[in-house]
C-alpha cells in the first residue's frame, strides 16, 4: 500500500472524530434548549389555567350571593342598603348588542375592501393601500375613545341621530330601535361604530389573505367561460374561501367583544337596557374598567364575575374561530 | 379550408419582455390543431392571447392581429365575457369550481340563458355525454365537484366548457397531469368535438399531437419555427430545429 492511500483513509478519520466530539457537546446544549422551551410553552397555559382560577375564585361570592339570577336581573345597584342588587344582565346586553351592531358595519366594509383589494385594485395602489387600513389596527385604543368622544359623538347626536330618528318614526319596531327619548352624544350607536372602525382592519387582513388562497387558474376557469369580476368572486372566490372568512370574522367579533377603553369612553356608561341604541349604554368590559378602582366585596366579586363570563364569550368565540381556520388551512394543505 | 382563426403578425409582451415575436398562423374550422415546442417557447402565452386571458395581468400586451370569423379580437371595445363564451378553455390542472357536479356545469348555462329547470337538467346531462362522463356521475350530480378523481375533474371542466356552447376551444395541456387511461378518454373526446369545435391544443407530448391533430405548429423561442399538416411535421419537417426536436435531441 502507498503512503498516499493511508493519508486519504486517516484524515477523514480525523476529522471524524472531531466532529462526533462537536456532536457530543451538541446534544447536551440541544437537550437544555428543548427543555427550556418546553417549559416556556407549559408556561402560558399554567397561566392561562392560573387566570381562571383566580377569575373563579374572586367571583365566587357574588356567584353565591346571586346564582343564575345574576345573569338575568337587570338592575345593578351596588350602594343598596342592606344588601346590594347586582345584574349582569345590562353590561351583558350592552356588549352583544354594540358588537352586533359593529360587525353589521364592519363585515361588509371589511369584505368589500379585501375584494376590492385582491380582485379590482390596480396593482401599484395595492400595497399602499392595504398598509394604510393595516395600520388602522396599530392606533391605540384610547385614541379612537377621545376621537369618539370629542368627534364622532357630537357629530352623530347633532346631525346623524336625528335625521335616523325622523326617517323611522313611523315605522313599528324600527322607531323604537332609532327612539330620540335620550339621544346623548355617549351613546351605544357611537361605541359600535367605533368598534367598528376598530375591527375593519382585522377583517380585511384576513379576508385578503384568505382570497390570496384561491388558485389563479380556478379565477381564469370562471373568467374563460365568460363570467365577469363580480360572477368570478360570489360563485368562485367566497365559496372557496367561505370557512376563512367567517373564521376571520369570529375573530374580529372575539376583539370587539372585549374592546375596553374605547368603549368606556363613548358608551356612557350607564346600566339601563334601552330599546334605542341611541341611548347610553354599558358593555362587560366598560363596567369592569369604569367601577373596578371604587369596588370591594360583593361589588366587586361581581365585576371578577362579569370578567369571566366575557372570558368564557369570547374564548368560545375564538376557538370557533380557530377551529374554522384550521379546516381551511388542512384543505389548503390537501 | 375554413379559417376560424387567423394570428397575423402578433406580438406578445409581458412587460418589457417580448415572448411573441410576431406569429402568423391560422386555427382551421373543425380542425385540431396542436402547438408543440420545448418549455418556454411561447405556445401557452398564444393560447392565452387567442381568449385575451392576458387581460386579467397588468404589463401583459399584445400588438398585431387575432381575427375571429374577420373580427380583430384585440381591439380594444372587444367585449370579453362574451368572447370568453365563444372561444373555451381547458387547463393544464383540472380547474372544477367549488360546487356540486350539476352546478359546475349548470353555473356557466345560466350565465347566458334563461332556462327552466328542465331544459336545465337536459343541457346539463347532454355536456356531460359529450365529454363522456355521464355514466360515471349520473348518480351523484349532487356531489362535489372535486370529489371526482383527476380525470373525471377534467372531463367535468371539458363539459362545462362545452356547455355553453363555444366556437373554439383551448386546450392547454389537458392530459399533463393525468393517467394514461385517463388521457386515452380525453383524447377520444377532442377527436369527438372537432366534428363541432374548432380546437387548439398544446402539448408536450409529440405522440399526443400526432394522434389528435391535423395540422401541427413547432414554436421555439416565442418564433413560430414550422407549421404544417400533422404527418408532414412528424415524417419530413423542413426546418432542422423541427427535426431536432421530434428527434428528441433538444426540448
Amino acid at each position: 500500500m502507498s503512503t498516499a492511500d493511508e493519508t486519504m483513509q486517516a484524515i477523514p478519520h480525523v476529522a471524524k472524530q472531531q466532529r462526533a466530539r462537536v456532536l457530543l457537546g451538541m446534544a447536551l446544549g440541544d437537550k437544555v434548549f428543548a427543555l427550556a422551551t418546553q417549559v416556556a410553552a407549559y408556561l402560558v397555559l399554567l397561566v392561562l389555567a392560573g387566570i381562571i382560577l383566580s377569575l373563579i375564585v374572586g367571583a365566587w361570592p357574588a356567584m353565591k350571593a346571586f346564582g343564575f339570577e345574576f345573569l338575568i336581573t337587570r338592575r345593578w345597584a351596588p350602594q343598596l342598603e342592606p344588601e346590594p342588587v347586582l345584574g349582569a344582565l345590562a353590561p351583558i346586553y350592552g356588549t352583544l348588542v354594540s358588537s352586533f351592531i359593529a360587525m353589521l358595519i364592519a363585515v361588509p366594509f371589511g369584505l368589500g375592501i379585501a375584494i376590492f383589494l385582491t380582485e379590482l385594485c390596480p396593482h401599484r395602489l395595492r400595497k399602499p393601500v392595504r398598509l394604510a387600513i393595516e395600520l388602522l389596527a396599530g392606533i391605540p385604543s384610547i385614541i379612537y375613545g377621545m376621537w369618539g368622544f370629542f368627534v364622532l359623538g357630537p357629530f352623530l347626536a347633532n346631525y346623524i341621530e336625528p335625521s335616523l330618528v325622523a326617517a323611522f318614526a313611523n315605522i313599528p319596531v324600527l322607531n323604537s330601535i332609532f327612539s330620540g327619548e335620550m339621544v346623548s352624544n355617549l351613546s351605544l350607536f357611537n361605541a359600535s361604530l367605533i368598534l367598528a372602525i376598530m375591527i375593519l382592519p382585522f377583517i380585511t387582513a384576513i379576508a385578503v389573505d384568505v382570497f390570496s388562497t384561491v388558485p389563479p387558474v380556478l379565477k381564469e376557469a370562471a373568467y374563460g367561460i365568460g363570467c365577469t369580476t363580480w360572477e368570478v368572486v360570489n360563485n368562485v372566490v367566497l365559496p372557496f374561501t367561505r370557512v376563512g372568512v367567517v373564521g376571520g370574522v369570529m375573530l374580529a367579533l372575539g376583539r370587539a367583544l372585549g374592546e375596553t377603553m374605547a368603549v368606556t369612553f363613548i358608551i356612557g356608561n350607564s346600566f339601563k337596557i334601552s330599546g334605542s341604541i341611541f341611548a347610553p349604554s354599558t358593555t362587560i368590559s366598560a363596567a369592569i374598567a369604569s367601577e373596578f378602582a371604587e369596588s370591594s366585596g360583593l361589588h366587586q366579586s361581581a365585576l371578577i364575575l362579569l370578567g369571566l363570563l366575557l372570558f368564557v364569550l369570547t374564548f368560545f368565540v375564538l376557538a370557533t374561530a380557530r377551529f374554522m381556520l384550521m379546516r381551511l388551512e388542512k384543505r389548503a394543505g390537501a | 379550408m375554413l379559417e376560424k382563426i387567423t394570428v397575423k403578425d402578433l406580438k406578445f409582451y409581458y412587460g418589457a419582455n417580448l415572448a411573441l415575436k410576431g406569429i402568423n398562423i391560422p386555427l382551421y374550422a373543425n380542425k385540431v390543431t396542436a402547438f408543440i415546442g420545448p418549455s418556454g417557447c411561447g405556445k401557452s402565452t398564444l393560447l392565452r392571447v387567442l381568449n385575451r386571458m392576458y387581460d386579467l395581468y397588468p404589463g401583459q400586451h399584445a400588438e398585431g392581429q387575432i381575427l375571429f370569423d374577420g373580427r380583430n379580437i384585440l381591439e380594444p371595445g372587444e367585449d370579453l365575457n362574451l368572447l370568453r363564451s365563444r372561444i373555451g378553455m381547458v387547463f393544464q390542472k383540472p380547474t372544477p369550481f367549488p360546487m356540486t357536479i350539476y352546478d359546475n356545469i349548470a353555473f356557466g348555462l345560466k350565465l347566458y340563458e334563461n332556462l327552466s329547470k328542465s331544459e336545465l337538467d337536459g343541457r346539463v346531462e347532454d355536456a356531460l355525454k359529450r365529454a363522456a362522463l355521464w355514466t360515471e356521475v349520473k348518480d351523484k350530480l349532487g356531489a362535489n365537484g372535486l370529489s371526482l378523481s383527476g380525470g373525471q375533474q377534467q372531463r367535468l371542466c371539458i363539459a362545462r366548457t362545452v356547455a355553453i356552447k363555444p366556437e373554439v376551444i383551448l386546450f392547454d395541456e389537458p392530459c399533463s397531469a393525468l393517467d394514461p387511461i385517463s388521457t386515452a378518454k380525453i383524447e377520444e373526446l377532442i377527436d369527438e368535438l372537432k366534428h363541432e369545435y374548432t380546437i387548439a391544443i398544446v402539448t408536450h407530448n409529440m405522440q399526443q399531437a400526432a394522434r389528435v391533430s391535423e395540422h401541427t405548429a413547432f414554436m421555439y423561442l416565442g418564433e413560430l419555427v414550422e407549421f404544417d399538416e400533422t404527418s408532414k411535421i412528424f415524417t419530413s419537417p423542413r426546418d432542422q430545429r423541427t427535426q431536432d426536436y421530434i428527434t428528441g435531441r433538444f426540448g
